[in-house]
């Protein structure tokens, strides 16, 4: 009964939700449509596509940075996926001295200021030739995202016991078959979750990106970066907006093409 | 193959990249901060770059730091929990709607600043509002609450950010909580304040302290943020340590990396202090051990008090 009674204070709490975390959005997209939106009008006083005709004014520019931004988030998750694979199966499967202590450790890198290995990385880099590449942006992006790919791994690992890979090497499986016909299925989940939070993590970066890159390698938050401190907000608030679409748009994706292969293979 | 050989082999895919470039960034920093490794020749001993943070600059540098570090986290702590409990007690069709609090997740850092500018700054939405409110006559009698000094930007802009990693953690914790410890508790008697004291807090202990040494940490060392809300004085120690790198000259890069490496060591220490105590604290305040936390010996006679109102509600 009392769920009932509640539920006018439960649909108010909802809308506090829609308020307070697309509430945001809303105004961003009012100074959108509006670039001569101005104090202290409550609502812009005229519209105008003004905003969007930079958009496509300058619209190979924006999709060479977006499609970088998109390219070393991609590789650096698929190289933390590859990486993490063998370490989180060992953390996940075996007990060993120093397990615990090893665990912390590897985390460290996603805690502690990413700023203070970034700059010695960056001389690293300049003497062996990364710096301003694009393999040196991956790399560095990589070092410190790489905990949330382990971390989701090895709860992947312990979600599952040893038998599935046990069964396929009984019925004559080698490492390679086990990995990609047992394994890497049933870690899915654990891969999107991890991957998803890497994915997220480069793709957002300013700093690294424009230490490591050195203004070469093209990145979206560098070619928003200048324009968040324009008098006009309209192009700033279209080019966030953009931002938004991108990372959501490849989670539905990812979740539209997993759930297709699922049932094809009648697991769902 | 050896146990240790084989650990050693199949952990090698992190530990390579954790040692060359993690802990190997940090020593070249460490080295660099100490004079050592230099593009160029160094003048001073090796302790020249850390007696210059001495400063009651760099003090107050840090102390803003850990104030802008401590008041976001815990806000955000306070401020998600309450949320992810409202979220965790809806139909499970609001539920589902209620996803949008994902949205700051997925907004970059640069992308939240910016927002806290829109809203607060002295030409923002909230000020016109307060204008049409009556409360102000013109944008210069709008609070500064964005470069006032006091780091309130960066914390609303942290707390925009953060709060909804807050929300996900607590959310995720509270799905592998079974509902009817709660009617339990109700039907025990047990009030709101005690509902939350001794079943949900408790549960959620182990996620909430993760979740504040992560934020603490974040909004303590990260870059972006103060670079577009922070004031220059006091900076946030990232701030005075990219300047110091970047627009200065090269012989005050030692002083840069020894504001890095002080922030790095700071970090960890405050990471291992923190588990500690919080570990203390949870071993001290365990649920059923309610007179632990007073330092008496546990008594049957702490739960004699919800007996009468367990009869009262029946």
């Amino acid at each position: 009964m009392s769920r009932t009674v509640n539920l006018p204070a439960k649909a108010l709490l909802l809308c506090l939700f829609f308020v307070l975390f697309a509430g945001p959005l809303v105004v961003l997209i009012l100074y959108a449509a509006a670039p001569g939106w101005q104090w202290p009008d409550l609502l812009p006083a005229q519209w105008s596509g003004q905003g969007a005709a930079f958009l496509t004014h300058r619209q190979a520019d924006i999709a060479r940075h977006l499609g970088f931004s998109v390219l070393y988030s991609l590789l650096t998750t698929a190289l933390t996926l590859v990486l993490c694979l063998a370490p989180a199966h060992h953390f996940a499967r075996h007990t060993f001295r120093g397990k615990t202590l090893l665990e912390g450790l590897l985390l460290a890198p996603a805690l502690v200021p990413a700023m203070t290995f970034s700059m010695g990385i960056h001389y690293l880099f300049i003497r062996v030739g990364l710096a301003d590449s694009l393999p040196g942006v991956v790399l560095a992006l990589a070092t410190f995202s790489y905990p949330y790919m382990l971390r989701a791994l090895i709860t992947g690992f312990q979600s599952f016991g040893p038998e599935y890979g046990q069964y396929a090497q009984h019925l004559g499986a080698n490492w390679w078959i086990r990995l990609v016909r047992v394994e890497l299925p049933l870690l899915v989940p654990a891969i999107i979750a991890g991957g998803s939070v890497v994915f997220l993590v480069a793709f957002s970066e300013y700093f690294l990106v424009f230490l490591i890159g050195g203004g070469v390698v093209p990145s979206y938050t560098g070619y928003l970066f200048p324009h968040l401190g324009d008098a006009n907000r309209s192009v700033a608030s279209l080019l966030t907006l953009l931002f938004l679409a991108v990372p959501v748009l490849l989670f539905v994706v990812v979740e539209i093409s997993v759930t297709r292969a699922y049932r094809k293979r009648g697991m769902y | 193959m050896r146990p240790a050989l084989h650990t050693i082999l199949k952990l090698a895919p992190v530990l390579l990249p954790f040692l060359l470039l993690f802990a190997g960034g940090l020593a070249l920093a460490v080295a660099q901060s100490l004079g050592w490794w230099l593009p160029f020749p160094h003048q001073g001993s090796a302790g020249d770059a850390y007696r210059q943070l001495l400063t009651p600059h760099m003090a107050a540098s840090f102390l803003l730091s850990l104030r802008v570090g401590f008041v976001s986290a815990a806000a955000s702590v306070a401020l998600g929990t309450l949320l992810a409990v409202g979220l965790w007690r809806m139909p499970s069709r609001m539920q589902q709607m209620g996803v949008v609090y994902k949205i700051p997740l997925i907004l970059p850092h640069i992308a939240v600043a910016f927002i806290v500018l829109v809203f607060f700054a002295r030409s923002g939405v909230l000020s016109a509002a307060a204008y049409h409110a009556g409360l102000i006559s013109g944008q210069e009698e709008f609070p500064s609450i964005l470069f006032g000094g006091s780091g309130s930007g960066m914390i609303m802009a942290y707390v925009y950010k953060q709060t909804p990693f807050v929300i996900l953690m607590a959310y995720a914790s509270l799905k592998r909580l079974d509902p009817r410890m709660l009617e339990t508790a109700r039907m025990l008697g047990a009030g709101m304040g005690m509902q939350w004291r001794r079943v949900l807090l408790p549960h959620l202990a182990p996620v909430l302290h993760t979740s504040f040494i992560i934020l603490f940490l974040h909004a303590f060392g990260a870059f972006e943020i103060p670079f577009m809300l922070g004031e220059s004085r006091p900076a946030m120690p990232g701030i005075e340590a990219y300047s110091l790198y970047f627009q200065r000259d090269l012989s005050h890069r030692p002083a840069a990396m020894a504001i890095l490496v002080c922030m790095f060591l700071f970090s960890l220490a405050f990471i291992v202090f923190y588990t500690r105590a919080a570990r203390r604290f949870s071993v001290r305040g365990r649920p059923y051990a309610p007179a632990a936390a007073k330092g008496g010996p546990p008594s049957v006679h702490n739960a004699a008090p919800h007996i009468p109102l367990t009869e009262r509600k029946l």
